[in-house]
Protein backbone atom coordinates (compact mmCIF):
# COMPACT_ATOMS: atom_id res chain seq x y z
CA UNK A 1 0.00 0.00 0.00
CA UNK A 2 2.98 2.30 0.46
CA UNK A 3 2.11 5.78 1.61
CA UNK A 4 -1.62 5.30 1.06
CA UNK A 5 -2.57 3.96 4.48
CA UNK A 6 -5.90 4.06 6.25
CA UNK A 7 -5.04 7.30 8.03
CA UNK A 8 -4.35 9.11 4.77
CA UNK A 9 -7.60 7.82 3.30
CA UNK A 10 -9.61 8.88 6.34
CA UNK A 11 -8.08 12.32 6.32
CA UNK A 12 -8.56 12.79 2.58
CA UNK A 13 -12.18 11.71 2.70
CA UNK A 14 -12.75 13.97 5.67
CA UNK A 15 -11.15 16.95 3.93
CA UNK A 16 -13.22 16.35 0.79
CA UNK A 17 -16.47 16.17 2.74
CA UNK A 18 -15.66 19.38 4.59
CA UNK A 19 -14.48 21.31 1.54
CA UNK A 20 -17.45 20.32 -0.61
CA UNK A 21 -19.90 20.89 2.21
CA UNK A 22 -21.38 24.18 0.88
CA UNK A 23 -22.11 22.57 -2.52
CA UNK A 24 -24.32 19.77 -1.29
CA UNK A 25 -25.52 21.27 1.97
CA UNK A 26 -28.07 23.52 0.26
CA UNK A 27 -29.82 20.47 -1.18
CA UNK A 28 -30.51 19.20 2.33
CA UNK A 29 -32.47 22.29 3.23
CA UNK A 30 -29.67 24.12 5.02
CA UNK A 31 -29.32 27.86 4.51
CA UNK A 32 -26.13 29.58 3.45
CA UNK A 33 -24.07 30.38 6.52
CA UNK A 34 -25.34 27.48 8.57
CA UNK A 35 -22.58 25.37 7.02
CA UNK A 36 -19.96 27.73 8.45
CA UNK A 37 -21.61 27.65 11.86
CA UNK A 38 -21.59 23.85 11.79
CA UNK A 39 -17.89 23.80 10.98
CA UNK A 40 -17.17 26.16 13.88
CA UNK A 41 -19.11 24.05 16.34
CA UNK A 42 -17.43 20.95 14.97
CA UNK A 43 -14.04 22.46 15.89
CA UNK A 44 -15.37 23.21 19.38
CA UNK A 45 -16.75 19.67 19.82
CA UNK A 46 -13.69 17.98 18.32
CA UNK A 47 -11.39 19.65 20.84
CA UNK A 48 -13.78 18.87 23.67
CA UNK A 49 -13.44 15.19 22.83
CA UNK A 50 -9.74 15.37 23.68
CA UNK A 51 -10.78 16.21 27.23
CA UNK A 52 -13.68 13.77 27.36
CA UNK A 53 -11.42 10.80 26.60
CA UNK A 54 -9.72 11.44 29.94
CA UNK A 55 -13.05 11.00 31.72
CA UNK A 56 -13.28 14.63 32.84
CA UNK A 57 -16.63 16.17 31.95
CA UNK A 58 -16.34 19.95 31.86
CA UNK A 59 -19.46 22.06 32.09
CA UNK A 60 -17.51 25.25 31.67
CA UNK A 61 -16.00 25.17 28.22
CA UNK A 62 -18.21 28.07 27.17
CA UNK A 63 -15.71 30.16 29.12
CA UNK A 64 -12.91 29.49 26.65
CA UNK A 65 -15.16 29.88 23.64
CA UNK A 66 -16.57 33.12 25.04
CA UNK A 67 -13.36 34.65 26.37
CA UNK A 68 -11.75 34.15 23.00
CA UNK A 69 -14.82 35.57 21.26
CA UNK A 70 -14.76 38.70 23.41
CA UNK A 71 -11.01 39.17 23.04
CA UNK A 72 -11.30 38.74 19.27
CA UNK A 73 -14.23 41.15 19.14
CA UNK A 74 -12.44 43.77 21.22
CA UNK A 75 -9.37 43.52 19.00
CA UNK A 76 -11.49 43.96 15.86
CA UNK A 77 -13.29 46.90 17.43
CA UNK A 78 -10.39 48.80 18.95
CA UNK A 79 -7.24 47.64 17.21
CA UNK A 80 -7.62 46.49 13.64
CA UNK A 81 -10.06 44.60 11.47
CA UNK A 82 -7.24 42.21 10.57
CA UNK A 83 -8.14 38.76 11.88
CA UNK A 84 -4.58 37.51 12.43
CA UNK A 85 -3.86 39.65 15.48
CA UNK A 86 -7.44 39.32 16.69
CA UNK A 87 -7.36 35.53 16.54
CA UNK A 88 -3.95 35.26 18.15
CA UNK A 89 -4.95 37.51 21.03
CA UNK A 90 -8.26 35.67 21.41
CA UNK A 91 -6.61 32.27 21.62
CA UNK A 92 -3.75 33.38 23.85
CA UNK A 93 -5.99 35.14 26.38
CA UNK A 94 -8.35 32.19 26.49
CA UNK A 95 -5.50 29.71 26.87
CA UNK A 96 -4.12 31.62 29.83
CA UNK A 97 -7.54 31.40 31.45
CA UNK A 98 -7.62 27.66 30.68
CA UNK A 99 -4.25 27.07 32.32
CA UNK A 100 -5.45 28.76 35.50
CA UNK A 101 -8.90 27.17 35.60
CA UNK A 102 -7.52 23.76 34.72
CA UNK A 103 -5.00 24.03 37.53
CA UNK A 104 -7.76 24.90 40.00
CA UNK A 105 -10.43 22.43 38.91
CA UNK A 106 -8.46 19.32 37.97
CA UNK A 107 -7.57 18.65 41.58
CA UNK A 108 -11.06 17.21 41.86
CA UNK A 109 -12.64 14.40 39.86
CA UNK A 110 -16.12 13.31 38.81
CA UNK A 111 -19.04 15.46 39.74
CA UNK A 112 -16.90 17.85 41.81
CA UNK A 113 -14.83 18.69 38.76
CA UNK A 114 -17.95 19.20 36.64
CA UNK A 115 -19.57 21.49 39.18
CA UNK A 116 -16.38 23.49 39.65
CA UNK A 117 -16.04 24.09 35.91
CA UNK A 118 -19.70 25.09 35.76
CA UNK A 119 -19.13 27.59 38.55
CA UNK A 120 -16.08 29.09 36.88
CA UNK A 121 -17.93 29.32 33.58
CA UNK A 122 -20.84 31.17 35.16
CA UNK A 123 -18.41 33.42 36.97
CA UNK A 124 -17.05 34.65 33.64
CA UNK A 125 -20.53 35.10 32.26
CA UNK A 126 -21.64 37.11 35.28
CA UNK A 127 -18.50 39.21 35.17
CA UNK A 128 -19.01 39.97 31.48
CA UNK A 129 -22.54 41.27 31.98
CA UNK A 130 -21.84 43.12 35.23
CA UNK A 131 -18.46 44.48 36.28
CA UNK A 132 -17.02 44.39 32.78
CA UNK A 133 -20.15 45.60 31.00
CA UNK A 134 -18.40 48.85 30.03
CA UNK A 135 -15.95 46.79 28.02
CA UNK A 136 -18.22 43.98 26.84
CA UNK A 137 -21.40 45.88 26.11
CA UNK A 138 -23.19 44.11 28.95
CA UNK A 139 -26.40 42.25 28.15
CA UNK A 140 -26.45 43.63 24.60
CA UNK A 141 -23.23 41.89 23.71
CA UNK A 142 -20.38 43.44 21.82
CA UNK A 143 -21.75 45.26 18.81
CA UNK A 144 -20.57 47.61 16.09
CA UNK A 145 -17.67 45.46 14.97
CA UNK A 146 -16.16 46.18 11.54
CA UNK A 147 -16.15 43.50 8.86
CA UNK A 148 -13.04 41.43 9.59
CA UNK A 149 -10.33 41.36 6.94
CA UNK A 150 -7.41 39.14 5.99
CA UNK A 151 -4.65 40.72 3.87
CA UNK A 152 -7.13 43.43 2.84
CA UNK A 153 -9.69 40.85 1.75
CA UNK A 154 -13.08 41.11 3.45
CA UNK A 155 -13.88 37.99 5.46
CA UNK A 156 -17.46 37.25 4.46
CA UNK A 157 -19.45 34.38 2.99
CA UNK A 158 -17.38 31.61 1.49
CA UNK A 159 -14.10 33.24 2.58
CA UNK A 160 -15.09 32.62 6.18
CA UNK A 161 -16.31 29.14 5.36
CA UNK A 162 -12.97 28.08 3.90
CA UNK A 163 -11.04 29.71 6.71
CA UNK A 164 -13.06 27.66 9.21
CA UNK A 165 -12.84 24.54 7.06
CA UNK A 166 -9.04 24.75 7.02
CA UNK A 167 -8.95 25.06 10.80
CA UNK A 168 -11.24 22.05 11.14
CA UNK A 169 -9.15 19.89 8.80
CA UNK A 170 -5.92 20.81 10.59
CA UNK A 171 -7.65 20.33 13.94
CA UNK A 172 -8.86 16.89 12.91
CA UNK A 173 -5.43 15.88 11.65
CA UNK A 174 -3.83 16.93 14.96
CA UNK A 175 -6.52 15.33 17.11
CA UNK A 176 -6.08 12.08 15.20
CA UNK A 177 -2.31 12.21 15.63
CA UNK A 178 -2.74 12.88 19.34
CA UNK A 179 -5.26 10.12 20.04
CA UNK A 180 -3.16 7.56 18.18
CA UNK A 181 0.09 8.42 19.95
CA UNK A 182 1.34 7.09 23.31
CA UNK A 183 0.29 10.46 24.72
CA UNK A 184 -3.28 9.84 23.55
CA UNK A 185 -3.22 6.31 24.93
CA UNK A 186 -2.21 7.77 28.25
CA UNK A 187 -5.00 10.36 28.15
CA UNK A 188 -7.49 7.53 27.64
CA UNK A 189 -5.95 5.58 30.51
CA UNK A 190 -6.34 8.52 32.89
CA UNK A 191 -10.02 7.68 33.17
CA UNK A 192 -9.51 4.67 35.40
CA UNK A 193 -5.83 4.22 36.19
CA UNK A 194 -4.41 7.41 37.63
CA UNK A 195 -2.47 5.86 40.51
CA UNK A 196 -1.13 3.09 38.32
CA UNK A 197 0.10 5.65 35.82
CA UNK A 198 1.91 7.46 38.59
CA UNK A 199 3.65 4.24 39.53
CA UNK A 200 5.13 4.07 36.04
CA UNK A 201 6.48 7.57 36.25
CA UNK A 202 3.72 9.57 34.61
CA UNK A 203 3.01 13.03 35.99
CA UNK A 204 -0.75 12.61 35.91
CA UNK A 205 -1.57 16.15 37.02
CA UNK A 206 0.52 17.65 34.26
CA UNK A 207 -1.07 15.54 31.54
CA UNK A 208 -4.60 16.18 32.77
CA UNK A 209 -3.85 19.86 32.53
CA UNK A 210 -2.45 19.38 29.03
CA UNK A 211 -5.66 17.72 27.85
CA UNK A 212 -7.72 20.47 29.43
CA UNK A 213 -5.68 23.24 27.82
CA UNK A 214 -5.59 21.46 24.48
CA UNK A 215 -9.37 21.19 24.39
CA UNK A 216 -9.60 24.84 25.41
CA UNK A 217 -7.42 25.89 22.51
CA UNK A 218 -9.91 24.29 20.12
CA UNK A 219 -12.71 26.08 21.99
CA UNK A 220 -10.82 29.36 21.69
CA UNK A 221 -10.24 28.94 17.97
CA UNK A 222 -13.94 28.18 17.52
CA UNK A 223 -14.97 31.20 19.61
CA UNK A 224 -12.71 33.46 17.63
CA UNK A 225 -13.97 32.13 14.29
CA UNK A 226 -17.54 32.66 15.45
CA UNK A 227 -16.89 36.39 15.74
CA UNK A 228 -15.22 36.45 12.34
CA UNK A 229 -18.20 34.61 10.89
CA UNK A 230 -20.67 37.00 12.46
CA UNK A 231 -19.02 40.18 13.77
CA UNK A 232 -20.92 40.32 17.02
CA UNK A 233 -20.28 38.79 20.46
CA UNK A 234 -23.37 37.48 22.22
CA UNK A 235 -23.34 37.12 26.00
CA UNK A 236 -24.70 33.61 25.56
CA UNK A 237 -21.31 32.54 24.19
CA UNK A 238 -20.17 32.57 27.81
CA UNK A 239 -23.31 31.08 29.26
CA UNK A 240 -23.71 27.58 30.71
CA UNK A 241 -26.16 26.80 27.87
CA UNK A 242 -23.26 26.88 25.44
CA UNK A 243 -21.34 24.41 27.61
CA UNK A 244 -24.43 22.25 27.92
CA UNK A 245 -25.00 22.23 24.16
CA UNK A 246 -21.41 21.09 23.70
CA UNK A 247 -21.90 18.21 26.12
CA UNK A 248 -25.15 17.14 24.44
CA UNK A 249 -23.56 17.19 20.98
CA UNK A 250 -20.66 15.07 22.18
CA UNK A 251 -22.85 12.49 23.89
CA UNK A 252 -25.24 12.25 20.93
CA UNK A 253 -22.40 11.83 18.47
CA UNK A 254 -20.28 9.45 20.53
CA UNK A 255 -17.70 10.46 23.12
CA UNK A 256 -14.08 9.57 22.41
CA UNK A 257 -14.52 8.89 18.71
CA UNK A 258 -13.49 12.32 17.30
CA UNK A 259 -15.97 11.87 14.44
CA UNK A 260 -18.92 11.50 16.78
CA UNK A 261 -18.90 14.92 18.43
CA UNK A 262 -18.50 16.61 15.04
CA UNK A 263 -21.48 14.69 13.69
CA UNK A 264 -23.35 15.54 16.87
CA UNK A 265 -22.59 19.23 16.29
CA UNK A 266 -23.78 19.07 12.69
CA UNK A 267 -26.89 17.19 13.67
CA UNK A 268 -27.84 19.55 16.44
CA UNK A 269 -27.37 22.75 14.48
CA UNK A 270 -29.17 21.31 11.50
CA UNK A 271 -31.98 20.14 13.68
CA UNK A 272 -32.23 23.45 15.49
CA UNK A 273 -32.32 25.49 12.30
CA UNK A 274 -34.04 23.25 9.79
CA UNK A 275 -36.37 21.03 11.79
CA UNK A 276 -37.54 23.99 13.85
CA UNK A 277 -39.12 25.36 10.71
CA UNK A 278 -41.63 22.49 10.91
CA UNK A 279 -41.64 21.89 14.63
CA UNK A 280 -41.45 25.53 15.73
CA UNK A 281 -40.99 25.79 19.47
CA UNK A 282 -41.39 22.04 19.89
CA UNK A 283 -37.96 21.33 18.44
CA UNK A 284 -36.33 21.45 21.88
CA UNK A 285 -38.78 18.86 23.16
CA UNK A 286 -38.07 16.63 20.16
CA UNK A 287 -34.36 17.07 20.74
CA UNK A 288 -34.75 16.20 24.41
CA UNK A 289 -36.59 12.99 23.60
CA UNK A 290 -33.96 12.03 21.05
CA UNK A 291 -31.19 12.77 23.51
CA UNK A 292 -32.76 10.54 26.14
CA UNK A 293 -33.36 7.76 23.64
CA UNK A 294 -29.70 7.87 22.62
CA UNK A 295 -28.40 7.85 26.19
CA UNK A 296 -30.60 4.86 27.07
CA UNK A 297 -30.47 2.75 23.90
CA UNK A 298 -27.28 3.88 22.20
CA UNK A 299 -24.79 5.01 24.84
CA UNK A 300 -22.06 5.17 22.20
CA UNK A 301 -24.02 7.75 20.23
CA UNK A 302 -24.36 7.98 16.44
CA UNK A 303 -20.95 6.46 15.82
CA UNK A 304 -21.90 3.41 17.87
CA UNK A 305 -25.20 3.18 15.98
CA UNK A 306 -23.35 3.24 12.69
CA UNK A 307 -20.94 0.53 13.85
CA UNK A 308 -23.78 -1.70 15.00
CA UNK A 309 -25.55 -1.24 11.69
CA UNK A 310 -22.41 -2.15 9.78
CA UNK A 311 -21.89 -5.25 11.89
CA UNK A 312 -25.47 -6.28 11.32
CA UNK A 313 -25.11 -5.72 7.61
CA UNK A 314 -21.88 -7.71 7.38
CA UNK A 315 -23.46 -10.61 9.28
CA UNK A 316 -26.50 -10.61 7.01
CA UNK A 317 -24.36 -10.65 3.92
CA UNK A 318 -22.25 -13.50 5.23
CA UNK A 319 -25.29 -15.65 5.98
CA UNK B 1 14.77 -7.98 69.19
CA UNK B 2 14.70 -4.24 68.75
CA UNK B 3 18.38 -3.96 69.67
CA UNK B 4 19.05 -5.62 66.34
CA UNK B 5 17.87 -2.55 64.41
CA UNK B 6 20.96 -1.10 62.86
CA UNK B 7 21.87 2.52 62.85
CA UNK B 8 21.10 3.89 59.40
CA UNK B 9 24.13 4.21 57.21
CA UNK B 10 23.69 6.80 54.51
CA UNK B 11 26.32 5.05 52.37
CA UNK B 12 23.99 2.14 51.62
CA UNK B 13 22.57 1.83 48.12
CA UNK B 14 19.10 2.05 49.56
CA UNK B 15 18.12 3.05 53.05
CA UNK B 16 14.95 3.67 54.99
CA UNK B 17 15.68 5.82 58.02
CA UNK B 18 13.15 5.92 60.83
CA UNK B 19 10.03 6.31 58.70
CA UNK B 20 6.64 7.04 60.25
CA UNK B 21 3.51 7.02 58.11
CA UNK B 22 -0.20 7.49 58.57
CA UNK B 23 -3.51 6.72 56.92
CA UNK B 24 -5.38 9.78 58.08
CA UNK B 25 -5.17 9.56 61.84
CA UNK B 26 -4.07 5.95 62.07
CA UNK B 27 -0.40 5.58 62.75
CA UNK B 28 0.78 2.52 60.86
CA UNK B 29 4.49 2.55 60.02
CA UNK B 30 5.99 3.44 63.37
CA UNK B 31 9.68 4.04 62.84
CA UNK B 32 11.02 1.48 60.40
CA UNK B 33 14.72 1.53 59.47
CA UNK B 34 16.76 -0.76 57.28
CA UNK B 35 19.22 -0.64 54.48
CA UNK B 36 19.87 -2.68 51.40
CA UNK B 37 23.03 -3.13 49.38
CA UNK B 38 23.03 -2.92 45.61
CA UNK B 39 21.93 -6.20 43.94
CA UNK B 40 20.64 -7.54 47.24
CA UNK B 41 17.24 -9.23 47.52
CA UNK B 42 15.41 -8.75 50.78
CA UNK B 43 12.27 -10.56 51.93
CA UNK B 44 10.01 -8.30 53.97
CA UNK B 45 7.94 -10.59 56.17
CA UNK B 46 5.42 -10.40 58.95
CA UNK B 47 1.90 -11.31 59.90
CA UNK B 48 -1.22 -9.88 58.28
CA UNK B 49 -1.51 -6.23 59.08
CA UNK B 50 2.13 -5.92 60.17
CA UNK B 51 2.61 -2.99 57.82
CA UNK B 52 4.44 -4.61 54.89
CA UNK B 53 2.25 -3.13 52.15
CA UNK B 54 2.22 0.21 53.93
CA UNK B 55 6.03 0.22 54.03
CA UNK B 56 6.28 -0.54 50.31
CA UNK B 57 3.72 2.11 49.49
CA UNK B 58 5.58 4.64 51.59
CA UNK B 59 8.78 3.85 49.72
CA UNK B 60 7.03 4.17 46.36
CA UNK B 61 5.64 7.54 47.56
CA UNK B 62 1.99 6.60 47.12
CA UNK B 63 -0.54 9.23 48.25
CA UNK B 64 -1.41 6.93 51.13
CA UNK B 65 -0.04 6.29 53.67
CA UNK B 66 1.32 9.76 54.27
CA UNK B 67 4.98 9.93 55.32
CA UNK B 68 5.22 12.26 58.29
CA UNK B 69 8.78 11.71 59.36
CA UNK B 70 11.90 9.92 58.21
CA UNK B 71 14.18 9.59 55.23
CA UNK B 72 14.25 7.25 52.29
CA UNK B 73 17.38 7.37 50.17
CA UNK B 74 18.04 5.54 46.91
CA UNK B 75 21.48 5.86 45.41
CA UNK B 76 21.94 9.22 47.11
CA UNK B 77 18.54 10.51 45.99
CA UNK B 78 16.11 11.66 48.70
CA UNK B 79 12.97 9.69 47.84
CA UNK B 80 11.12 11.11 50.83
CA UNK B 81 11.01 14.48 49.08
CA UNK B 82 9.47 13.11 45.90
CA UNK B 83 6.03 12.27 44.59
CA UNK B 84 5.04 8.84 43.25
CA UNK B 85 5.73 9.63 39.60
CA UNK B 86 9.09 11.19 40.43
CA UNK B 87 10.09 8.17 42.50
CA UNK B 88 9.17 5.99 39.53
CA UNK B 89 11.27 8.17 37.26
CA UNK B 90 14.38 7.67 39.35
CA UNK B 91 13.91 3.91 39.27
CA UNK B 92 11.52 2.72 41.97
CA UNK B 93 8.99 0.25 40.59
CA UNK B 94 6.20 -1.03 42.77
CA UNK B 95 4.32 -4.11 41.62
CA UNK B 96 1.29 -3.76 43.88
CA UNK B 97 -0.71 -6.62 45.38
CA UNK B 98 -4.06 -5.72 43.78
CA UNK B 99 -4.79 -5.89 40.04
CA UNK B 100 -1.53 -4.78 38.63
CA UNK B 101 -2.28 -3.82 35.05
CA UNK B 102 -3.73 -0.82 33.27
CA UNK B 103 -7.28 -1.49 32.15
CA UNK B 104 -8.68 -0.44 28.80
CA UNK B 105 -5.30 -1.12 27.19
CA UNK B 106 -3.71 -4.13 25.53
CA UNK B 107 -0.60 -5.93 26.76
CA UNK B 108 1.57 -3.99 24.37
CA UNK B 109 -0.12 -0.70 25.24
CA UNK B 110 0.68 -1.35 28.90
CA UNK B 111 4.33 -1.55 27.91
CA UNK B 112 4.08 1.55 25.72
CA UNK B 113 2.62 3.47 28.65
CA UNK B 114 5.46 2.29 30.86
CA UNK B 115 7.93 3.90 28.50
CA UNK B 116 6.31 7.32 28.19
CA UNK B 117 8.28 8.74 31.10
CA UNK B 118 12.04 8.60 30.71
CA UNK B 119 14.39 6.90 31.43
CA UNK B 120 13.39 3.56 30.00
CA UNK B 121 14.83 0.07 30.45
CA UNK B 122 14.35 -3.03 28.38
CA UNK B 123 13.23 -2.88 24.76
CA UNK B 124 10.08 -4.69 23.67
CA UNK B 125 12.25 -7.32 21.96
CA UNK B 126 14.05 -8.09 25.21
CA UNK B 127 10.78 -8.22 27.11
CA UNK B 128 9.08 -10.54 24.64
CA UNK B 129 12.13 -12.76 24.55
CA UNK B 130 11.93 -13.25 28.31
CA UNK B 131 8.14 -13.38 28.42
CA UNK B 132 7.03 -15.45 25.44
CA UNK B 133 3.53 -15.76 26.92
CA UNK B 134 3.18 -11.98 26.72
CA UNK B 135 4.54 -11.94 23.18
CA UNK B 136 1.75 -14.30 22.11
CA UNK B 137 -0.81 -12.04 23.74
CA UNK B 138 0.52 -8.62 22.86
CA UNK B 139 -2.73 -7.51 21.22
CA UNK B 140 -4.95 -8.94 23.96
CA UNK B 141 -6.78 -6.66 26.40
CA UNK B 142 -4.69 -6.77 29.55
CA UNK B 143 -7.72 -7.17 31.82
CA UNK B 144 -8.53 -10.46 30.10
CA UNK B 145 -5.17 -11.99 31.04
CA UNK B 146 -5.08 -14.69 33.70
CA UNK B 147 -3.83 -13.75 37.15
CA UNK B 148 -0.41 -15.23 36.46
CA UNK B 149 -0.13 -13.49 33.10
CA UNK B 150 -1.10 -10.19 34.68
CA UNK B 151 1.65 -10.69 37.24
CA UNK B 152 4.12 -11.36 34.42
CA UNK B 153 2.97 -8.21 32.67
CA UNK B 154 3.43 -6.23 35.88
CA UNK B 155 7.01 -7.50 36.23
CA UNK B 156 7.65 -6.94 32.52
CA UNK B 157 6.36 -3.40 32.82
CA UNK B 158 8.75 -2.74 35.68
CA UNK B 159 11.61 -4.01 33.51
CA UNK B 160 10.48 -1.77 30.67
CA UNK B 161 11.51 1.12 32.89
CA UNK B 162 15.01 1.98 34.04
CA UNK B 163 14.73 -0.09 37.18
CA UNK B 164 16.87 0.46 40.28
CA UNK B 165 14.66 -0.84 43.05
CA UNK B 166 11.93 -3.41 42.52
CA UNK B 167 9.18 -3.65 45.13
CA UNK B 168 7.09 -6.81 44.84
CA UNK B 169 3.98 -7.07 46.98
CA UNK B 170 2.84 -10.70 47.24
CA UNK B 171 3.74 -11.75 43.71
CA UNK B 172 2.49 -15.30 44.29
CA UNK B 173 -0.82 -14.37 45.87
CA UNK B 174 -3.83 -16.20 44.50
CA UNK B 175 -1.88 -18.11 41.87
CA UNK B 176 -1.96 -21.84 41.19
CA UNK B 177 1.25 -23.73 42.14
CA UNK B 178 2.21 -24.25 38.51
CA UNK B 179 1.95 -20.52 37.82
CA UNK B 180 3.83 -19.75 41.03
CA UNK B 181 6.69 -21.83 39.65
CA UNK B 182 6.66 -19.85 36.43
CA UNK B 183 6.72 -16.51 38.26
CA UNK B 184 9.48 -17.92 40.46
CA UNK B 185 11.51 -18.74 37.38
CA UNK B 186 11.04 -15.18 36.13
CA UNK B 187 12.05 -13.70 39.48
CA UNK B 188 15.16 -15.89 39.54
CA UNK B 189 16.07 -14.38 36.18
CA UNK B 190 15.47 -10.91 37.60
CA UNK B 191 17.76 -11.86 40.47
CA UNK B 192 20.50 -12.86 38.01
CA UNK B 193 20.22 -9.42 36.47
CA UNK B 194 21.26 -8.03 39.84
CA UNK B 195 18.23 -5.85 40.42
CA UNK B 196 17.88 -4.70 44.01
CA UNK B 197 14.56 -6.08 45.22
CA UNK B 198 12.25 -6.08 48.22
CA UNK B 199 9.79 -8.93 48.13
CA UNK B 200 6.80 -9.11 50.46
CA UNK B 201 5.23 -12.55 50.63
CA UNK B 202 2.79 -14.48 52.81
CA UNK B 203 4.53 -17.56 51.60
CA UNK B 204 7.72 -16.88 53.59
CA UNK B 205 9.44 -20.07 52.47
CA UNK B 206 9.05 -19.13 48.81
CA UNK B 207 10.30 -15.62 49.48
CA UNK B 208 13.29 -16.86 51.47
CA UNK B 209 14.30 -19.14 48.59
CA UNK B 210 14.81 -16.04 46.52
CA UNK B 211 16.09 -13.64 49.16
CA UNK B 212 19.56 -13.08 50.59
CA UNK B 213 18.19 -11.40 53.65
CA UNK B 214 14.99 -11.16 55.66
CA UNK B 215 13.40 -8.32 57.57
CA UNK B 216 10.45 -9.12 59.80
CA UNK B 217 7.94 -6.39 60.61
CA UNK B 218 5.63 -6.48 63.59
CA UNK B 219 3.01 -3.77 64.25
CA UNK B 220 4.84 -1.23 62.17
CA UNK B 221 8.31 -1.88 63.58
CA UNK B 222 11.31 -3.96 62.53
CA UNK B 223 11.39 -7.07 64.75
CA UNK B 224 14.19 -8.91 62.99
CA UNK B 225 16.83 -8.14 60.39
CA UNK B 226 19.18 -10.91 59.38
CA UNK B 227 20.05 -13.55 56.86
CA UNK B 228 17.37 -15.62 55.16
CA UNK B 229 18.99 -18.78 56.50
CA UNK B 230 18.66 -17.53 60.08
CA UNK B 231 14.90 -17.26 59.70
CA UNK B 232 14.66 -20.72 58.21
CA UNK B 233 16.74 -22.14 61.08
CA UNK B 234 15.07 -20.26 63.93
CA UNK B 235 11.87 -22.05 64.81
CA UNK B 236 10.84 -19.64 67.59
CA UNK B 237 11.21 -16.64 65.33
CA UNK B 238 9.11 -18.28 62.69
CA UNK B 239 6.41 -19.26 65.13
CA UNK B 240 6.27 -15.88 66.78
CA UNK B 241 6.16 -13.68 63.69
CA UNK B 242 5.35 -15.79 60.69
CA UNK B 243 3.22 -18.67 61.95
CA UNK B 244 5.13 -21.24 59.91
N1 LIG C 1 -6.22 2.75 53.58
C1 LIG C 1 -6.09 2.43 54.89
N2 LIG C 1 -6.69 3.18 55.84
C2 LIG C 1 -6.55 2.88 57.15
N3 LIG C 1 -5.81 1.87 57.60
C3 LIG C 1 -5.19 1.09 56.71
C4 LIG C 1 -5.29 1.32 55.31
N4 LIG C 1 -4.58 0.38 54.66
C5 LIG C 1 -4.06 -0.41 55.62
N5 LIG C 1 -4.42 0.01 56.86
C6 LIG C 1 -4.04 -0.60 58.13
O1 LIG C 1 -2.65 -0.58 58.24
C7 LIG C 1 -2.19 -1.76 58.86
C8 LIG C 1 -1.09 -2.36 58.03
O2 LIG C 1 -1.64 -2.75 56.78
P1 LIG C 1 -0.75 -3.33 55.62
O3 LIG C 1 -1.63 -3.49 54.43
O4 LIG C 1 0.45 -2.51 55.47
O5 LIG C 1 -0.37 -4.76 56.19
P2 LIG C 1 0.35 -5.97 55.49
O6 LIG C 1 1.52 -6.30 56.34
O7 LIG C 1 0.62 -5.69 54.07
O8 LIG C 1 -0.74 -7.10 55.63
P3 LIG C 1 -1.14 -8.29 54.65
O9 LIG C 1 -0.17 -9.37 54.90
O10 LIG C 1 -2.50 -8.68 55.12
O11 LIG C 1 -1.12 -7.77 53.27
C9 LIG C 1 -3.38 -2.66 59.04
O12 LIG C 1 -3.78 -2.59 60.38
C10 LIG C 1 -4.43 -2.06 58.15
O13 LIG C 1 -5.71 -2.22 58.68
MG1 LIG D 1 -0.14 -6.39 52.27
Amino acid sequence: MGIINRGTIHLTVFALIVLTFPFWFEYTGGYAGLDTKIIIWAIFALGFDLLLITGYLSFGHAAFFGISAYATGLMLLHYSSNIIEAMIVGVVVSTIAAVIIGFLTLRRTGIYFSVLTLAFGEMFHTAAVSIFSGLTGGENGLTGLPTPTLFGEKMQGSNVFYLCAIFLIIGFYLARRITRSPFGLMLKSLKSNQTRLEYIGINVQFYKNSAFVLSSIYAAVAGSLMVIYEPYVATEFLEWKTSGTLVIMSVMGGVGTLFGPMIGAAFMLYFENVASVFLEEQWLLALGIMFMAIVVYLPGGFVDGYKRMMRHWVKKNQA
Amino acid sequence: MSEMIQKPDSNAFFSVQDIHSYYGESYIVQGVSFEIAEREIVALLGRNGAGKTSTLRTIARAHEPFLKKGKIVLNGMPLHQLEAHQAAQIGVQLVPEDRRIIGGATVEENLILAQIAKPIGWSFEQIYEHFPRLAERRKQQATTLSGGEQQMLAVARALARDLKLLLLDEPYEGLAPIIVREIERILLEVKKLGITTIIVEQNAVAALKLADRAIILDTGLVAFDGSAQEVLDNKELREEYLAI
